[in-house]
């Protein structure tokens, strides 16, 4: 099988007879030991349980067992994922030194029950307040379409490992914007689920208002194989939404079809490099979209998406600040304590805020169906850069990363990252935004945008 | 619903950040090293104007925080 193959490729292949599990986890780690050194998106390789699960799966298989939608499919997880004999690092020095996880996080479990096979964990941003990929005590992971480029963070290794081919399928975080992003820099699909649609047990968190699991891969099937998967309720996860399995796998077909489409403007349209805006007409373009439509007070939300996510990770990190501030990543570590400061009045003005704003778009949603947007403000930014150019301004880079991904998460809104290219340059993404608990929707224009060629996410050369 | 009363001014300038600092610090018990304290006030500062973004927004008193608590 090429590395090029999707996990949708590879699963039917182990099904139908023509590659065993073993096969695929071999070239998988194959890909890894020659590629890896050159992208940094691993920090553990769990090649020897890869190797004994793809034996148990190939033994099944012989044996007549029915194979299930992701059979033989290697994978790998950001390392705040839960990976039984592993400490949960998150990113930190500090969470190294804790014991090894007794068991896997309840996402790599249902992927690994639909016969995915787990072969390591990825490199992030520290404890995933971050944007850009690069880590103070992991090295930055580097983005396979120019390694002296940043991968986007905080699932830097989630969003290199697929673009490099060496696994067709990963798992990512975003709180504000953390699997978009890298998507968007290094060119894969990403899906943000809705808030509170995929468990969170066993995983490292961040800011519990905002935080969202949700997967990484080449194509749109992949992305709705790995979803489905992972779908259903977990008691372990107090703040998952009591939702029915909604699987999107055989809606794909219908493709954009009937649905009303528009682009977000204002706010969403300024502030950015011209290819960003590029992407979004040239998805819009093909979609057929000519209607725009405005979010209202967008730029607030992104404000208020900055002040909760500071208040509540500060909170998160109190103990660990008190006791040993010069373990963090100093890029962390400083605004970490300035989120100590933060008055709890305008945390709970904040989150009115924010209730006021949801109530706000979602009534949009009786107009049209999805809305297109930016994924990032520009491509991918060099290694260690600290300002860029918007609108003729300098600005500081690691803050502004997320300024059209963020009020998009702060209400949990479902988005799908689709990677568009403009010109020859490095790759882009548009974030394709829908209701809450339209996965489907999203999914469909993302899976129409990539009939039609406008997305595609191949891997790097 | 009314306009609310202008926010603390902006920008918050270095001195008012840093006096919000040193005076926060021992109160959550953390021991911030100097060398630390100017990227520390700078994002302050940073929280400050976003906070006031959203301080200036009027809202109704009716109008409850998102998250909700199911006992």
């Amino acid at each position: 099988m090429s590395v090029k193959e999707t996990a949708a490729g590879i699963a039917a292949a182990v099904a139908a007879g023509r590659l065993t599990a073993s096969a695929s986890v071999e070239a998988a780690l194959a890909r890894i030991a020659a590629i890896d050194p050159g992208v940094n998106a691993f920090t553990d390789v769990t090649a020897e349980r890869a190797r004994a699960r793809a034996a148990e799966i190939d033994a099944g298989l012989a044996a007549g067992k029915a194979p299930g939608p992701l059979t033989g499919v290697p994978f790998a997880v950001k390392n705040l994922f839960d990976v039984a004999g592993l400490a949960t690092r998150a990113g930190s020095k500090i969470n190294r030194e804790r014991a090894p996880s007794p068991r896997d996080g309840a996402l790599v479990r249902r992927l690994e029950e639909a016969g995915a096979v787990l072969v390591g964990a990825l490199n992030m941003g520290e404890y995933a307040y971050d944007f850009t990929g690069e880590n103070a005590h992991d090295g930055p992971s580097r983005n396979p379409h120019d390694r002296e480029r940043m991968t986007g963070g905080s699932s830097g290794g989630s969003g290199a490992a697929v673009a490099a081919g060496l696994v067709p399928l990963t798992l990512g975080s975003d709180t504000n914007g953390s699997i978009r992003v890298p998507s968007a820099f290094c060119g894969t699909f990403g899906l943000k689920p809705t808030f509170g649609r995929l468990s969170r047990a066993g995983s490292f968190p961040f800011v519990a208002s905002f935080d969202h699991l949700g997967p990484l891969a080449r194509s749109v099937a992949d992305l709705g194989l790995a979803y489905d998967a992972m779908q259903g309720e977990d008691p372990d996860d107090p703040w998952q939404a009591p939702r029915p399995v909604e699987p999107v796998t055989d809606a794909l077909a219908q493709g954009a079809t009937g649905l009303r489409i528009a682009v977000a403007g204002g706010y969403f349209a300024r502030g950015g490099e011209p290819d960003c805006f590029a992407a979004v007409a040239r998805a819009a373009e093909a979609l057929g979209a000519s209607r725009r439509i405005e979010i209202p007070e967008a730029a607030r939300a992104r404000a208020a998406a900055f002040i909760i996510t500071a208040a509540e990770a500060a909170g998160l990190h109190l103990d660990r600040l008190r006791e040993r501030p010069g373990d963090y990543d100093p890029a962390v570590r400083d605004r970490l304590i300035a989120g100590t400061t933060i008055p709890a009045a305008w945390v709970h003005r904040t989150q009115r805020f924010r209730s006021w704003y949801r109530a706000r778009v979602l009534a949009l949603f009786d107009e049209v169906d999805v809305i297109l947007a930016p994924c990032t403000p520009c491509r991918a930014l060099r290694i260690g850069q600290a300002t860029m150019e918007l609108d003729g301004v300098t600005v500081p880079a690691r803050p502004n990363i997320g300024v059209f991904t963020q009020p998009i998460s702060f209400i949990g809104l479902p988005v799908v990252a689709v990677p568009v290219r403009v010109g020859d340059g490095l790759p882009l993404a548009v974030q394709v935004i829908a209701a809450p608990w339209r996965e489907d929707l999203a999914l469909r224009v993302a899976g129409a945008l990539e009939a039609a060629g406008v997305g595609a996410a191949p891997v790097a050369e | 619903m009314t306009t609310p009363p202008p926010s603390p001014p902006l920008p918050l300038d270095d001195a008012s950040a840093g006096a919000v600092v040193d005076a926060m610090m021992p109160l959550v018990g953390i021991a911030m090293a100097p060398e630390w304290r100017e990227t520390v006030i700078a994002s302050v500062k940073a929280t400050a104007a976003a906070a006031k973004l959203v301080l200036d927004f009027p809202l109704d008193d009716t109008v409850e925080p998102a998250p909700v608590f199911r006992a």
